[in-house]
């Protein structure tokens, strides 16, 4: 392509000087061909390209070129279809049993508890780039958690958890209301659930336990190396080194294992347990995690929609909940920077303006109620 | 939806605050907006729900050299889930209850769970067992060598010799295809053993009980009102079996 050279330059150098530049931009060419040409010399040169609205940003929708195959945007799309549309709960492996059916049928089951399962926060794709849920579970005494945890749980009006964890959800309908409490009604008898827990560490294990290499003979003339991996691999003619990667001894377990599909067979609010069926890793007191199953089909939007309906019911001041210990917050934490937590305390916290407003219309309201009732019940002459 | 607490630091505002009035440009998503616009809100749903003011309690922390206050936070009481009072602790013995629950269902008139209590009464390793499966075919009888107790998921263990083989099976009493488990003949003396494991050894095999089985089924025809016995068919009929049993004895 021609170079774009200002106008005003090659005006300039376009006289008798042949120059390099004044001949890869002829006068003639431009000035003769002006009118024919599908093009028109502008003052900041000339190209044969087609003229692009935008011609600084090269990847617009607009310019027909394919949409990016790869970056933030791509990749939750290409994660969408298996991100389950729901968040999930967190639950402790209680133990095993059997489930025993009206039939015969005698089903291996695995009880998870729940224990004060709360939503905590909720992350956007606007803030932080994905959609998700916090939830929380359990218990943690204050003692135990850091000032800045401490500070985190202050402005969400929750008492802290024992364990976080996220579950990315698909879009902003799966968004929870911060500090609701999730019951085990969340799934429902008979759906698909994935469950993610650590399996048992089983320490430092040797090659055959490990990956299941078959070890050595017992006799043939082999000595003290029964269960040694052998070999690590060819000698001079490959580089003589260990190829990156090779399985060897090496600390076996403790890492996160997922189980699919498992279906729930029964949930009980009262317990607090959701039954699923088979077998989960991990020792009884692990922290499990259960969500919908991400190559299932979703739940029923019927029962989604129960679901949220009900969150909505137990706990419908949530939201103003949530506003006030935000507002708390702010207080204690100006209070804190100002170093007068100490006084703030000592005289107690004394309701806000707007709280004592409140209160006020409250109790007017209350005694004009008395009265009226005491006129309606005065007997009349 | 939580962006607020962190964007409401005083700071954030005045940098934002300052930014604003140095250039008229409306951000829509700018800090200062959310700060300004935050407390109308609130006074709106405050105004319509009045909500009871926030419970909580203040944990201190000391100064490790002087002892003295440093700093408080506000700690929420952990019974509580979004101002309502709904977060108590799960039962600690889901699975106990979980047992008792399915028991009730499987076995409501008890007699399973009585067969298999801890007493004097209800079967115990070495005594002979029968059970009768729910889908009919030949009973299987044989001596208890173990009884194995865990809730819902009890089941005995019974060894008998068919056609000279040694054969042992477990049956799973609170199973809905074991239609009758009765006792047809006690140990003479209570085994001191909770597993008689050693009777599998040629020295200590008890061999076929088939004798004993047949020995059962005249008695319980001698005892009966007439009818044909039909041994073991349905629970009631196993339940007076083991009561039978307690009385032989």
């Amino acid at each position: 392509m021609a170079p774009r050279l200002p106008a005003r330059c090659w005006r300039q150098l376009a006289p008798p000087t042949a120059t390099p530049l004044a001949r890869t931009t002829t006068p003639s060419h431009t000035a003769a061909g002006a009118a024919a040409l599908p093009y028109s010399p502008s003052p900041s040169g000339w190209s044969t390209l087609q003229p692009r609205d935008k011609p600084y940003r090269y990847n617009q929708v607009s310019s027909g070129l394919p949409a990016p195959t790869t970056g933030p945007a791509a990749a939750l799309k290409r994660k969408e279809h298996s991100t389950p549309v729901r968040a999930g709960l967190l639950g402790i492996k209680k133990g095993m049993t059997v489930f025993m059916g009206r039939t015969g049928a005698r089903i291996a089951c695995t009880v998870l508890q729940l224990d004060r399962v709360q939503a905590v926060l909720n992350k956007t794709r606007a803030k932080h780039g994905y959609w998700a849920v916090q939830v929380g579970m359990g218990e943690r005494l204050a003692g135990n958690v850091g000032a800045p945890l401490l500070g985190y749980y202050e402005a969400k009006g929750i008492a802290p958890k024992e364990v976080l964890a996220e579950f990315r959800v698909r879009n902003e309908k799966g968004l929870l209301p911060v500090g609701v409490q999730l019951f085990p009604d969340w799934f429902h008898v008979g759906q698909r659930v994935d469950v993610r827990s650590n399996c048992r560490g089983k320490g430092f294990a040797g090659g055959m336990k490990r990956h299941g290499f078959a070890g050595q003979e017992a006799s043939h003339g082999n000595s003290k190396n029964h269960r040694t991996i052998g070999t690590t691999g060819p000698s001079q003619g490959s580089g003589s080194r260990v190829m990156p990667g090779k399985k060897m001894p090496g600390r076996m377990g403790g890492q996160r294992v997922t189980v699919q599909n498992l279906p729930v067979l029964l949930v009980d609010n009262e317990l607090g347990i959701v039954v699923v069926k088979g077998a989960v890793a991990g020792p009884k007191g692990a922290v499990v995690r259960i969500q919908d199953a991400c190559k299932q089909d979703p739940p029923p939007q019927a029962f989604i929609d129960k679901t949220m309906a009900q969150l909505q019911e137990r706990f419908p001041d949530a939201e103003a909940h949530l506003q006030a210990a935000r507002e708390r917050h702010l207080e204690l934490k100006a209070a804190r920077q100002e170093k007068r937590i100490a006084e703030l305390m000592a005289e107690g916290m004394k309701p806000s303006e707007e709280e004592a407003e409140i209160m006020e219309a409250i109790i007017a309201a209350s005694i004009a109620d008395d009265a009226a009732a005491v006129a309606d019940t005065k007997p009349t002459f | 939806m939580n962006a607020a607490p962190l964007a409401r630091r005083p700071l954030a505002c005045l940098k934002a605050g300052l930014r604003q009035t140095r250039q008229h440009r409306l951000f829509a998503r700018q800090l200062a907006t959310e700060a300004t616009t935050t407390p109308t809100e609130t006074t709106e749903a405050a105004a319509t729900t009045p909500r009871a003011p926030l419970q909580h309690d203040f944990f201190k922390l000391n100064d490790r050299k002087t002892k003295t206050l440093r700093t408080a936070f506000a700690v929420y009481p952990t019974t509580t889930a979004a101002g309502t009072q709904s977060a108590a602790p799960p039962p600690v013995n889901a699975l106990l209850s979980l047992h008792e629950a399915q028991i009730k269902k499987m076995d409501p008139t008890g007699a399973r769970t009585a067969l298999v209590a801890r007493n004097r009464e209800a079967a115990q390793p070495g005594d002979v067992l029968m059970v009768t499966h729910r889908r009919g075919g030949e009973p299987f009888a044989g001596v208890c060598l173990s009884i194995r107790r865990r809730g819902i998921d009890t089941g005995v263990l019974l060894r008998n010799h068919l056609t000279k083989v040694p054969v042992e099976m477990w049956f799973k009493v609170y199973n809905r295809n074991v239609a009758g488990l009765e006792v047809i003949k006690r140990r003479a003396k209570r085994a001191r053993r909770a597993r008689l494991t050693y009777m599998r050894q040629a020295k200590h095999d008890m061999g076929s009980v088939e004798d004993l089985v047949f020995e059962w089924k005249r008695t319980r025809k001698v005892y009966s009102t007439g009818k044909p016995a039909a041994a073991g068919k349905g629970k009631d009929k196993g339940k007076k079996a083991v009561a039978a049993g307690g009385k032989k004895k």
